[in-house]
Order: structure tokens, then sequence, then C-alpha cells
């Protein structure tokens, strides 16, 4: 038990090491850094495996209820969830800061970004393991002032505008988060989490803001929460910290893009209890992840820096995190995030070295773009003919019978599945326009790693949600409260069908020089949308001329008694 | 000892000790010592004899931080003879509200009057402000001095209303809270940086006496002056550009809050004590601070100065854990207080909460803005810097480390003389339930 302890302070003690001693053995302390960090990892593997066999581990610092408590109640509460996120934050904390060590060296603030960064470890590791609802509350509070630290550049005006963006729009979703706890504590009289769940599930509230208005207590508090969540997720539209913080170094968006943003999801995981009693919130949320998903992949698309294009791309993933977990499939958010977060940590560690070298070499990447194949061949055709319409019935099959899932009662999981198949055929969609696709080496291991993908994706995600809700009837509620209406589904379910349809149909008639017959409208509305992605629907710009306003507000409101003091 | 000793006899050391220090007036650095030892005794008295003065609500924990607060404050001050005078100022309003917060019935008034009149008499001789600024100041103040003339005089509810005016003065609330900026943005050294702890806990403690006297018409529209003044607190302190005056108004819209939740609530659970000394003390840290800015730059405004967290890195990182207490992060006490307040079971909820989370929100962007704009971007090249001395480290850092540990320490120990609200829920009395 002395041991779950021991996976939080041991980045606090390499933060110590490191921020702490003189300039001349820096070098020294950040080698010896890594250690404790190391044996956090190492401690998180062994409490992920106590906890997977004896059940969650709790330990209280304080007595609810109690005049002798601390004014801020600590503790820990460590189940599958918690320690899956230890593990996956020690790991990544590990290889960001061993990384760190050798592509900061030399820097000024070698020790201070050291520290932050095992600090950064340190916090998220007592996030995730709070024993209630105000301790969760303080370290996601940390996380934003750190993450401020982090993003930011003493000299460099635009990473300091950045990092002031970062800051208070992480704040906006604070304060939100905060008005949820007290709503949570008022209506039900506990932070505590298992008292929590108890209590709004037994006592169901009905709450009339303003007549006419009513709402339930736990759709209150899930919205208001969710708003903190969607902060640090970059869901649309307070994604614009996101971006703005890119001009950090690079290892913080590993860690950043790996373990921070994973917040929300954590959040919506470690309360689904309370989001599993109301189906408005669930339904909220996946329309806000839906809208960020879209939106961000197609921001991503337009965006010429290589550090952008992550930054959108992450923003369109914690979408797809945050529409499952409106599906009601928290845990596969949680799957998912791990998938993305390793994903993206090596992505990022690597897009530093991708940057020295082009600016080493004048020439890369090659200019040879004239020599793209534009034609569509037979081989390209079939593969995107096999990889679209003919594996998602391969899908069908085995979800429908070997993982057995009653697809026809689980709008959440096809709606998964059609978002595995578009997801795949984009893939396809984008790769059909390199010329490379045309060999059938290329082809076939394309088709393979796809069918790996898929279905290790979906066994895995499966075994994992029995692991993280070993009780069926929990994650099928769910489900159940998530499932959108009847009408809604269907359309959403053609819709997407009719997109990807459209979609070979016109790469096809394309590829065989037809022109497809366009109203001038589609043609305009084309530019006019590639213009509104590259400049990112304009939301930074609403966002400064929101606060420009508000100042102007203030000024307004202090000129007029310049001369007085009231 | 006699129990009127025990009540008396920290206001009497701090008294004395500010009259006996002229003799010391020509050695600024004698002057100091006196200063800090003087205010030393006025604790030991307090902690030593614990005799809790008889007439006090606000409890022990406020009582010891107000010497605590002058000693600090003293401490981060250089030896120079432009700040004698503000030094012997500091026992002689120490001593003043010790004794406000030990007397009984109208004693208490009559040395409020006596510390308002010293204040009126500061603002005038030093005149560091505007002439319409200084003149609303004082003006306040004395207008506060007749309220406390009426509060003696006249019979209830008048005599409450008049206290009450007088309390808005100290513990700041619109539209009563001239007084208190000009107190904070135009007085000399250290006085400031005191005067943000002393006036609330002394509003606090008359709060706390004559609420329970206010006519219920009065008593319900306060809730909602204290809101509108936090609102109107943090509009105005985003559109400073004098670290002061920000101050002010940032303790404007804070303060306000707690007027609003004592107001609402009716009780004061130990965390509004815990509220009241950490915004105090956040506010007090944040001016000496400033102060070591001045000492060396002048009184600048915001946008002539940069850049200090390279030249200045003990600076830089004391002034931003202080902001961050400000602006209310854990683990820091004003979190902690603010959290205690909005989880207090018998709060009412409403449109209110919004308020004061907007208000909240309001000094993140504030509080961060004056933190960016000192020590971040180009430093200026034709500026000599020089990082904090000693005493005003070692003063810096106490405060923070105070702010630190009231964010964490056992919530019993700021529990004050009036009833706390109770710690269990009433789920089903919440009116707006069906």
């Amino acid at each position: 038990m002395s041991l779950v302890i021991l996976v939080p302070l041991l980045p606090l003690l390499a933060a110590i090491i490191v921020a702490v001693g003189s300039r001349s053995s820096q070098t020294r302390r950040a080698r010896i850094g890594v250690w404790p960090i190391v044996a956090a990892f190492l401690a998180a593997i062994v409490t992920l495996a106590t906890v997977s066999s004896q059940g969650p581990i709790s330990l209280r610092f304080y007595e609810p209820g109690s005049a002798a408590n601390p004014v801020l109640p600590m503790g820990l509460y460590v189940d599958r969830l918690s320690a899956v996120m230890m593990t996956l934050i020690t790991l990544v904390g590990t290889i960001v800061y061993s990384y760190s060590t050798g592509y900061m060296y030399q820097d000024r603030g070698y020790s201070r970004y050291l520290g932050l960064i095992a600090l950064t470890t340190f916090v998220l590791l007592c996030m995730v393991s709070s024993a209630n609802l105000v301790m969760l509350f303080v370290f996601w509070q940390l996380l934003s002032w750190l993450l401020f630290l982090l993003a930011h550049n003493h000299a460099h005006a635009a990473t300091l505008n950045g990092a002031f963006k970062t800051f208070t729009l992480l704040r906006v979703g604070d304060m939100a988060f905060l008005a949820g706890i007290v709503l949570a504590h008022s209506l039900y009289g506990t932070v505590e989490f298992q008292e929590l769940f108890a209590r709004a599930a037994s006592t169901p509230i009905v709450l009339s803001p303003m007549a006419g208005l009513e709402i339930s207590g736990a759709t209150a508090v899930t919205l208001l929460i969710f708003v903190g969540a969607m902060s640090k997720s970059a869901q649309f539209p307070i994604h614009v910290w996101l971006p703005s913080s890119l001009y950090a170094p690079t290892p913080v968006h590993a860690l950043l893009h790996a373990g921070i943003i994973n917040a929300g999801g954590f959040l919506l995981n470690r309360l689904a209890p309370l989001y599993g009693l109301s189906s408005t919130t669930l339904h909220v949320v996946f329309v806000v992840g839906t809208l960020t998903a879209v939106l961000g992949a197609s921001m991503m698309l337009v965006q010429n820096d290589i550090k952008k294009t992550l930054g959108f791309s992450t923003i369109g993933q914690m979408g797809y995190m945050i529409m499952e977990c409106g599906l009601g499939a928290f845990a596969l958010a949680v799957f998912h995030l791990i998938a993305h977060g390793l994903f993206k940590a090596t992505v990022f560690l690597n897009c530093g070295n991708v940057i020295h070298k082009v600016r080493q070499e004048p020439a890369s990447p090659h200019a040879r773009h004239a020599v793209e194949a534009h034609e569509l061949t037979r081989l390209t055709w079939a593969t995107g003919f096999l990889t679209t319409l003919l594996l998602p019935f391969v899908i069908l099959l085995v979800t429908h019978g070997a993982l057995r899932i009653p697809l026809l009662e689980s709008q959440g999981t096809v709606i998964f599945l059609f978002f595995i198949w578009v997801t795949s055929s984009q893939a396809i969609l984008t790769l059909t326009r390199l010329r490379a696709v045309a060999s059938w080496k290329v082809s076939v291991a394309m088709l393979v790693t796809l069918l790996f993908v898929v279905f290790t994706y979906l066994f895995a995600a499966e075994a994992f949600t029995h692991f993280l809700y070993p009780n069926p009837h929990e994650v099928a509620s769910y489900f159940q409260a998530s499932a959108l209406p009847g009408r809604l589904f269907d359309g959403l379910v053609i819709g997407t069908t009719l997109l990807i349809v459209l979609g070979w149909v016109y790469l096809y008639a394309q590829a065989h020089g037809r022109t497809m017959p366009m109203p001038a409208w589609v043609q305009g509305l084309r530019i006019r949308l590639y213009v509104l992605f590259m400049n990112r629907l304009y939301i930074d710009a609403l966002h400064a001329r929101l606060g420009q306003r508000i100042m102007r507000v203030a000024h307004g409101l202090d000129k007029p008694s310049s001369g007085r003091l009231w | 000892m006699a129990e009127w000793m025990v009540l008396w006899l920290p206001a009497a050391v701090s008294v004395a000790g500010a009259v006996s220090g002229f003799a010391a007036w020509s050695r600024p650095t004698a002057l100091k010592l006196w200063a800090l030892a003087v205010s030393l005794a006025s604790l030991a008295a307090l902690v030593v004899w614990p005799g809790q003065p008889i007439g006090t609500t606000v409890g022990a924990p406020l009582l010891v931080l107000l010497p605590i607060a002058a000693f600090l404050s003293l401490l981060g001050q250089p030896p120079h003879e432009d700040n004698r005078a503000a030094w012997i100022m500091t026992l002689l309003v120490l001593g003043l509200g010790l004794g406000v917060l030990a007397a009984r019935d109208g004693m208490g008034l009559i040395l409020l009057a006596l510390l308002l009149v010293v204040l009126v008499a500061l603002l005038y001789r030093y005149r560091a402000l505007s002439v319409s600024h200084l003149w609303q100041g004082i003006g306040m103040y004395g207008f506060g001095v007749i309220s406390l003339v009426t509060a003696l005089g006249a019979a209830p509810p008048v005599s409450a209303v008049a206290a009450l005016a007088v309390c808005a003065m100290l513990l700041p609330l619109a539209p009563l809270h001239a007084g208190y900026v000009a107190a904070l943005a135009g007085l000399p050294g250290n006085l400031p940086a005191f005067l943000a702890c002393l006036l609330p806990v002394l509003g606090f403690h008359g709060l706390l006496a004559v609420f329970p006297h206010l006519p219920d018409d009065l008593k319900t529209a306060l809730p909602m002056v204290g809101l509108a003044g936090a609102v109107y607190g943090a509009v105005k302190a985003l559109a400073q550009s004098r670290v002061r005056a920000l101050l002010a108004y940032a303790n404007l819209s804070f303060f306000s809050i707690l007027w609003w939740y004592v107001a609402a609530v009716r009780a004061v659970p130990p965390q509004a004590v815990l509220y009241l000394g950490a915004v105090g003390l956040a506010t007090t840290g944040l001016l000496l601070a400033w102060y070591a800015i001045r000492a060396r730059y002048g009184d600048m405004d915001l946008r002539a100065i940069r850049g200090l967290a390279h030249p200045m890195p003990r600076f830089a990182v004391l002034f931003a854990l202080l902001v961050l207490a400000a602006l209310g992060l854990p683990p820091f006490g004003v979190f902690s207080g603010f959290m205690g307040l909005l989880l207090t079971p018998t709060l009412p909820l409403s449109a209110a909460l919004v308020l004061i989370v907007l208000a909240w929100l309001a000094a993140s962007w504030y509080f961060l803005d004056l933190l960016q704009r000192l020590l971040f971007g180009r430093h200026r090249p034709d500026l000599r810097y020089e990082d904090l001395h000693r005493t005003e480290f070692a003063a810096l850092l106490a405060l923070v480390i105070i702010l630190l540990v009231t964010g964490v320490a056992p919530t019993r120990l700021f529990e004050s003389g009036t009833p706390a609200p109770p710690t269990h829920v009433a789920t089903g009395n919440i009116s707006w339930n069906r």
C-alpha cells in the first residue's frame, strides 16, 4: 500500500533533485533525476497489478466531516482507472524526461525546465489518484498553472501571448468545474466519489433555475464539470489555447499531447457513474466531441506547419475521445487516449529532429511533387473498395459473432464502428493520391496493416472495457443512457454512408477525367471553407475581440471615474 | 495578571513603542530594530497571555495576524530616513487596531475614530495621490468619523447603520471603498502593506458585531451590494495600470465576496476567517514586493517596467508565488478559504454563484497580466537591476510560507468567536429544488 504513495512522490523527489542545487552540478542532478521517475513507473506497474487482483486502494489523510481536517482534504483512491493512468503518465514522463536531458542540454533554463517536467508528472499522478472531487480540482488547477509555465518563454512576445491565452482559457474551464463541484456538494452533500455517485443515483433532484426551465441535478453538475473537461482537452470552441502554446519546447508537447490533454477524458471516466445518470449531458458531450473531431481534422488538413498540423490532429483526436464518452464508451475513450498518447508523444519527439534536419538541409523535403500520379489504377481502386466496402462487413461479422456485441441494441458501438470505417476510408482516400500506392506490395501491406490494427483495436478495446468496467450491466447502462433518438441515429448512419460512397464516386470520376456537374456555389464554398479552416474559423480573432471588448468596457467604466476613487 | 491588563497589554505595548520610537528618530537602523522588537513584543503579549479580548469576535488567528503582518512589513524595509514616519505610524495603528479589537462598547468606536483621524492626517501629510483622489480618501474617512460619532450617540437602528458604513470603509465595500483605495495607493513606506491586513480585520470585527442589529431590509439587500462590489472591483482592477490601485480594487472584489457570503449565510465558518486573513496577507506580500521595486526604480506605471525575471530571479520566484496565492490557486490560503466558503452546506445557491465565479475568473486575468508585465518580456537596458536584499527576501518568503501553511492547516485553527454554520447537509431544504 505504501508503494502507492511512492508513485506520485518519486517524481516530486526528482523535481527537487533537479531544481535545487548549484549550476555546476545541474547536468549530474538531471541524470540522477530520471531514476526516481523510472522507479515511479515500476511502482505504478506493481500498483496496477495489485489493484487488478485485490481491488481499489483507498488512503485518506482526513476524516470526512471532522473539524480537525486540513482545509483541503487529501487522500488517494487508486482503482483500475487510476492505476492505468498512473502507468501511462509515469511511462510518458520517463520518456519525455530522458529525452529532454539531451534535447535541452546547455539551455539556460535546463534545471528549471526539467524540474517543471518532473513536477508536472507529480501533479498529473496526484490528479488521477485523487480521493475526492476537491483534491482532483486542486491538482487540476495546478496543472493549468504548470502548463502556463511550460508553454512560455520569457523573452518571446508571441509565446507570452500564447501562454496568457492558455492560462486564461484553462481558467474558464476551471471556474465551470468549480461551479460544478459547488453545485454537487450543495445538492448531494459530499465530494467523495463513491458517496456522490450513490447519492446522485438514489436522490433524483430536479432544479428549476428559472421559470419554465427544468433540469436534473445530475445534468447541471455534469454539464458544468464537462466545461472543465472541454478546456483541458481542447474542445471546440475553447480549443484555441492548444495551437497558441506550440512555441514551447518540443518535449513539452510530447507530455502535453500524451498526458496533460488527456485530463478531460480521465475526468469524464472518473465521473462516469454520474454522467451515466444524464442522457442530456452525454448527448451534449457527443455533439461537442463530434464537432471538435470534424473541425480539428479539417483544420489540420490546411496547416502548413508541422507542429500546428500535429496540434490540430490532437484536437481532432481529443474530439474523437470525448465523442466516445458521449456514446457511453468510457473505457474506449481511455483506450484511445493511451494509444493516442503514446503515438503522439513519439511523433512530437521526432518532429523536433525533423525540423532541425530541414533547417540544415534546404533541399528537404524533396520538391518532386510534379511526378505524383493522378490516375486511379485498378489496384488502387481494388484496395479502396476492399477497405471501404468489404472491411466493414467483416468487422460487423466479427463484432456481432466473436465479440457478441448486440449491435442492433447498441447505437454507440455502431457509431464507433462507423467511425472506424470513416477513418480507414479517409486514410485510403488520402493514400490514393500518392504514386506509391499503385504497387501491389503497398496495397497488400496497407490492407494487412489496416486489418491488423482494426482487429487488434476491436479485441483489445473489448478486453480493456471488461478490465476497466468489470460489471457488464454498468457498461450497458452507459450505452443505454447515451442512446440517441432513433431518427437522429438513422440520419447519422445514412449520412455517413452517403459521404463515404460519394467520396469514392467523386474520386473515381476525377481519376477518369470526368467532370462532375457541380453548381458554382459548391466550388465557391470549397474555396471559402479552405480559407475558413486555414484561418482556424477565426475563433482566435473572436476570442481576441471578446478580450478587447471586455477591456474596453473596463476602461470605459474606469475612465469616467478617473478623477474619483469609486 | 489582571484581566484588563491582559486585554490591553498588546495594544499598550504597540502605542508605547510608537511613542518611545521617537527617541531613536535620528538613527534609522536603531528605529527599525526597535519597531521590529515592539511588533514582536505585541505578538508575544498576545501569545504568552492568550486571554482573548472579550469584545473580539474575529478570533485568535486574526488577532495574531496583525502583529505578524506589522513585523513582516517592517522587516522588508531598508533603514532609510524617509521610512521612519511609516514605521512609527505602523506601531501606532497596530496599537489602535489591537485596542479596537480589545475594547468593549463605546471605547472601541472611539479608538476606531482615532485610527481614522490618523489615516486622514497621513493622507493629507503625504499627498501622494492626485488632488481629487486625495480628497475623496480624506472625505470618506472624515465621513467615517462622523458615522462613528453617530453610532455612539444615536439609537438603533441608526447607530447600527452608521457603524455598518464604517465597516464598509474598512472592509472595503462599494460605494464606500474610496478611503481604502486611497490608503493603499497613497500612503508611504510599509503602511499600505500593513493596512491591507489591519483595516479589513477591523471591518470584519465590526461587521460581526453590528450585523445582528441591522434592519431586516438592509440584511436582505447586503448580499446584492456585495455581489455588485465583487464584479465592480474586478472590472476596475482590470483597467488599472498602477500596481497599488490594482491591488486595492482586487481587494475590493475579494472582500465584497466575503460581504456577500456573511450577509447571505448569516454565519461565520472558520473558512471565512481564513479567507479574510489570506487575502490580506497575499495583498501585504504583493505590496511589499512592489515596494521593493519602487524603492529601486520609483513608483512606475506598469507599462514602464518589464522583464524582471532574469535580472531579479529571487524577486521573480517570490512574486510569482504571491500572485499565485492572490489569484486563488491552491495550495495557498486564499483558495482554501474560498473553497471552504463555497462548500458551506447552508450556502444558498442562485445566480449569485455565477457572478462570484466571474469575479474570481477576472482575478486570474488581471493578476496574470500583472505578473507577465513585471516579470517577462525583454528587460530595460537603461536600468541597473538589483535583486532582493536579505531582509526583503526573508519577509516575502515568510509571507509565502504562512500563506502555504494556512492553505493546508486544520480547519479548527481558524475558528472565530461567532457561531459557524452547521456541518451537516440538508439536501431537502434547497429552495430551488422540487
